[in-house]
């Protein structure tokens, strides 16, 4: 063994032990639901099921109000993702290339969003929803699902657009292209890949949202979270992960899927000006 | 009107859409809630809810513990962060290829869903316990229901994301730069404390900042994972809300979270305020 150690040198050892550090912290938790959800039976101190089965799958399924849950929050993730588009994306161009009074002051106010705290942002709005009649609503829900967004939803692109040169724009001008022409086929398509990866990011924030649509939603829009939180309390921990799956395959679909544009750098640039 | 005016016209109008619904869903409710928490028993204005707040010996340890998870958890996600990502920058093996591949998965992991699953892993009877159990080791630390979840799950959600933000910093320190530091003559510890720190600092103020802003008001985690006593301020604002019903606790509690994020929001601003200046000129 211990020569074996020395033959491999203690770089690699490090780098080891690095690795399997990051994978017990971060995926041991994901690997335990994969697994939760797949026995029938786990009694302690087992290290390992011993009884593999479905039946919490047919369990799960076969609730009510598990495959409206499923729909809903899509369909409501759809709608977060669409509007909050058409909202922030012309003012994400606005903020890179026009010059306009206050536009310091625009830009940073969406910082807002994350400063004050959750709880108490949905809590002050369910009474301001109760006064003009938006609780239990569709576009109840679909505001406080936007609340998350729209920090990063015109941080990102506001990037994306400040990236493309304005000398590329400059050259298609000069041989005649209308200004409209211009931003459709030079700036939109290079802006793109900030655009979309903003667009994923509010797509799943908006199937994460649990706090908000619980007090706003409940009890006619139950989405996935909210549905989980009942799950949590009510049933035991094979359902719970069965559930967790359900809710994080889109997750992992959509980001492997889109894993060319999803970069640290565009990230990054919902979160700060550089 | 001059080609000028009417430019900064049509920028203003591309903005007010998303302005007006960031007024509606975010300014107008934290003023009401301020004037909510302004508000006493017999309906006049005074400061009494926020004397509650400092005053009454829950409410004080419900604060203290907070600032206590909060504090820990941002440094321990810095310090953790920082080395992972000045190791991914300068290290290219086997391992750094692998975390390369799988870091960026919890940042969109839903929140229930990894708590949940830090709770099946770490909880009395968890994975964790079962297979130290194996090892002969018979009794497991108390880390759910306890300060200590809290934290794991702080450092769970934000070190991936805080490792993406420096991690983009970093790797916009160019090579060349470095090595020419190297030819100079420099240590591994000066070209770190002369370059690399200078040219991140920045980057770490904007981790802090929504590091800090995540947990002091974060609810889903210690909701799920924390002691019944004493609580993080999150939860003990749902719980003043919903159970006790006192609206106007619950909105000076709100808001006294939100004062302390303008705080570390305020210098936040500056230094991007500084960039965008820099940037235009």
């Amino acid at each position: 063994m211990r020569w074996y150690l020395k033959a491999v040198g203690p770089k690699k050892i490090i780098e080891f032990l690095l690795l399997a550090a990051f994978v017990i912290f971060f995926m041991g938790p994901l690997l335990n639901l994969a697994l939760l959800a797949f026995t029938g039976n786990w009694s302690y101190p087992d290290p390992l099921p011993r009884e593999w089965s479905l039946k919490w799958w047919s369990f799960v399924l076969s609730r009510d109000g598990i495959a409206e849950s499923i729909g809903l929050s899509f369909g409501i993730a759809a709608i977060v993702t669409a509007v909050s588009i058409l909202l922030c994306v012309p003012a994400a161009y606005a903020f890179a290339r026009i010059r306009f009074p206050l536009s310091r002051f625009f830009l940073f106010s969406f910082l807002l969003t994350h400063a004050f705290p959750k709880m108490g942002l949905y809590v002050s709005i369910a009474v301001l929803f109760y006064k003009i009649g938006l609780m239990n609503t569709l576009l109840g829900v679909v505001l406080i699902h936007i609340i998350n967004v729209l920090m990063y939803m015109t941080w990102i692109p506001t990037a994306s657009f400040r990236n493309v040169h304005t000398a590329q724009e400059e050259s298609a001008r000069d041989v005649g292209a209308s200004p409209f022409r211009v931003f459709r086929s030079i700036t939109l398509p290079l802006a793109m890949p900030g655009i979309i990866v903003a667009s994923i990011f509010t797509f799943l924030s908006s199937l994460d949202e649990a706090q908000g649509t619980y007090l706003v939603g409940v009890p006619n829009f139950r989405t996935m979270p909210v549905v989980m939180y009942g799950i949590i309390t009510d049933y035991p921990a094979y359902a719970g992960a069965v559930f967790s799956i359900i809710l994080t395959a889109p997750t992992l679909i959509l980001l492997l899927a889109a894993q060319k544009f999803v970069s640290a750098d565009v990230l990054s640039s919902g979160f700060q000006m550089k | 009107m001059s080609r000028q005016a009417k430019r900064g016209l049509l920028g203003i109008s591309l903005v007010l859409p998303s302005f007006l619904i960031l007024v509606f869903i975010v300014v107008l409710p934290i003023i009401g809630s301020l004037k909510e928490s302004l508000t006493n028993d017999g309906g006049g204005y005074d400061l009494s809810n926020y004397k509650f707040l400092f005053t009454d010996k829950l409410m004080r340890s419900n604060i203290i513990f907070t600032l206590e998870v909060t504090v820990i958890s941002s440094l321990l996600v810095l310090a953790v962060s920082y080395v992972l990502a000045v190791y991914m920058r300068f290290n290219n093996g086997f391992a750094v290829r692998w975390i390369r591949r799988m870091y960026m998965i919890p940042i969109f992991i839903p929140t229930v869903i990894a708590t949940y699953g830090l709770m099946q892993l770490l909880g009395n009877h968890g994975w964790a316990s079962r297979i130290l159990y194996h090892l002969g080791q018979d009794s497991f630390p108390r880390m759910i229901y306890d300060m200590k979840g809290i934290i794991i799950a702080n450092l769970w959600f934000n070190i991936p994301f805080t490792t993406m933000l420096l991690g983009s910093a970093l790797s916009s320190v160019p090579d060349a730069v470095i090595e020419s530091a190297k030819d100079v003559g420099a240590g591994r510890l000066r070209i770190f404390w002369r370059l690399i720190l200078p040219l991140t600092y920045k980057t770490l103020l904007v981790a802090v900042t929504f590091v800090f802003m995540g947990v002091i008001g974060s609810f889903t985690a210690p909701y799920l994972v924390g002691p019944n006593a004493p609580q993080m301020l999150g939860v003990s604002m749902e719980q003043v809300f919903g159970v006790f019903q006192d609206r106007q606790l619950a909105a000076a509690l709100a808001f006294f979270t939100f004062l302390l994020c303008s705080f570390i929001g305020y210098f936040y601003v500056l230094s991007m305020i500084k960039e965008e200046g820099m940037r235009r000129s």
